[in-house]
């Protein structure tokens, strides 16, 4: 069974996320813990709330050296929501703390929104072909966010977009560094596929 | 934003339960299982769904936690509650077990400084409000107040709920069918999304509902129970009829 770590840094619920992959085939395990992190096929951030407060969380709690260690050694990762946005630099909703700075540039507020937050369900369009997104197509996910991830002019990293008065980045990857915008684990069926998508990356068969 | 179908789930002792117009002495039990129709309700493509703990509704202290935060777990779509949050401790305790937004009644008719105060925190509120003829009821429809609903909606709008949802207790579990004058009115004066709730028995009702526009707003989706419990329509179906319905209508605007 693959087994996937779901790091714990003590900010809301993650039981959702956990039992989400559960649900999707895998051993979900929340943690904190350096070895178990490095041991699982695969890591997932969850986040929600404010940057800055994830962000300190994720210091506090030792989980941002982790975080990029699993990275460093070439693990499979996920950032959901805040998560996702937590993997740039720095974010406009809190201009002083810091992200893990994996993807280059930062996270700022919606703009043309016809309401900000974003809270709906909403239908993504995909660019490339991400093994994350095989399938899903003109699919409709779980959106709750106030700000998203700037366009990257350096790289090209935009593997979906939504559209919400402007289009709006919707999930990234570098090589095995996901990020979703959204949430798979409250999206249903398309939720799960996806997250079944991310654990054949885990497994490394595709 | 889409129009949305809730499925509800209406919880008394832990069992899922359908009332008659609010009234507990005739109540019809669907099943002993809330798990397991809430994940048939997610498998029939269900975006959200509504569950109501009727017996905090009725005292005021959460009866159904257990039932609640197992939902919530199983299930891979967002949950909304309602029934008895009164305070901001108890929608504390619902969002610490996984409730995405939580349903603010009674409490924010005696008390329209709570719905700010979780809000504040980050969290998804509503506000639910229950009417008797155009008038609001509280404490599970035990009283009606000689407030308007429409009244009410309006003072909550800058109160930080993101969306009304207005049941029409006559209609609520007879399947006849909405009270579309009363929401009309309501769409026209009120600024924030709003969910129907209650009567819905058809997918004319259905009809009805998606394309209800005033001065360019529409409703934001409809809470359907008894309906479904009783085999009349189908979730599936309910659910691609709207969307069918949805892509008609933005064709036309």
């Amino acid at each position: 069974m693959v087994k996937v770590a779901v790091l714990d840094y003590g900010i809301g619920n993650l039981r959702s996320a956990q039992k989400a992959f559960e649900i999707s085939g895998a051993e979900a395990r929340l943690t904190a813990d350096k070895d178990l992190v490095l041991a699982s096929d695969g890591v997932v951030l969850p986040g929600v709330g404010n940057f800055g407060k994830c962000a300190k969380a994720l210091t506090d709690s030792g989980v941002r050296e982790i975080a990029l260690l699993a990275v460093e050694n070439d693990l499979p990762f996920l950032g959901i929501c805040v998560g996702m946005q937590l993997l740039y630099e720095t974010s406009d909703e809190s201009p002083e703390a810091k992200g893990l700075g994996l993807f280059a540039g930062k996270v700022k507020v919606l703009e043309n929104a016809p309401r900000v937050p974003q809270m709906q369900w909403n239908q993504i369009q995909l660019e490339g072909d991400s093994p994350l997104l095989r399938g899903l197509e003109d699919e409709w996910f779980y959106f709750v966010h106030s700000y998203a991830a700037e366009q990257n002019q350096l790289e090209s990293t935009t593997i979906a977009t939504c559209t919400y008065g402007s289009p709006i980045i919707a999930a990234v990857q570098k090589g095995l560094l996901f990020g979703t915008q959204f949430h798979p684990e409250k999206s249903g069926k398309a939720g799960r596929l996806l997250l079944q998508n991310f654990l054949k990356i885990c497994e490394r068969t595709v | 934003m889409s129009f949305v179908v809730y499925p509800a789930i209406d919880l008394i002792d832990g069992k899922c339960v359908r009332l008659y117009q609010g009234d507990y002495a005739r109540e019809t039990i669907y099943g002993d299982d809330p798990i397991s129709q809430a994940l048939k309700f997610e498998s029939d493509g269900a975006e959200w769904i509504h569950l109501v703990d009727l017996d905090a509704a009725r005292t005021g202290s959460l009866e159904n936690t257990t039932v609640i935060k197992d939902i919530c777990e199983e299930l891979s779509i967002p949950v909304q509650v309602g029934g008895g949050i009164r305070s901001s401790d108890t929608a504390k305790l619902l969002y610490d077990i996984g409730v995405e937004r939580t349903v603010i009644g009674t409490a924010a008719v005696e008390d329209p400084e709570l719905v700010l105060r979780i809000a504040e925190h980050g969290h998804r509120v509503a506000v639910g409000v229950d009417g008797k003829d155009g008038y609001v009821a509280t404490r599970g429809w035990k009283v009606t107040t000689d407030l308007k609903v429409v009244d009410l909606l309006k003072r909550l709008e800058m109160s930080g709920a993101e969306v009304g949802i207005v049941t029409e207790i006559k209609r609520d579990g007879t399947m006849e069918g909405s009270d579309l004058e009363g929401l009309s009115q309501i769409l026209r004066d009120v600024n924030i999304p709003v969910i129907a709730s209650g009567g819905l028995g058809s997918l004319e009702d259905l009809h009805d509902l998606v394309r209800l526009q005033v001065n360019g707003s529409r409703l934001a989706g409809v809470i359907t129970g008894r309906a479904l419990y009783e085999k009349r329509l189908t979730l599936k179906g309910l659910i691609v009829t709207a969307e069918g319905l949805e892509h008609v209508e933005s064709e036309h605007d």
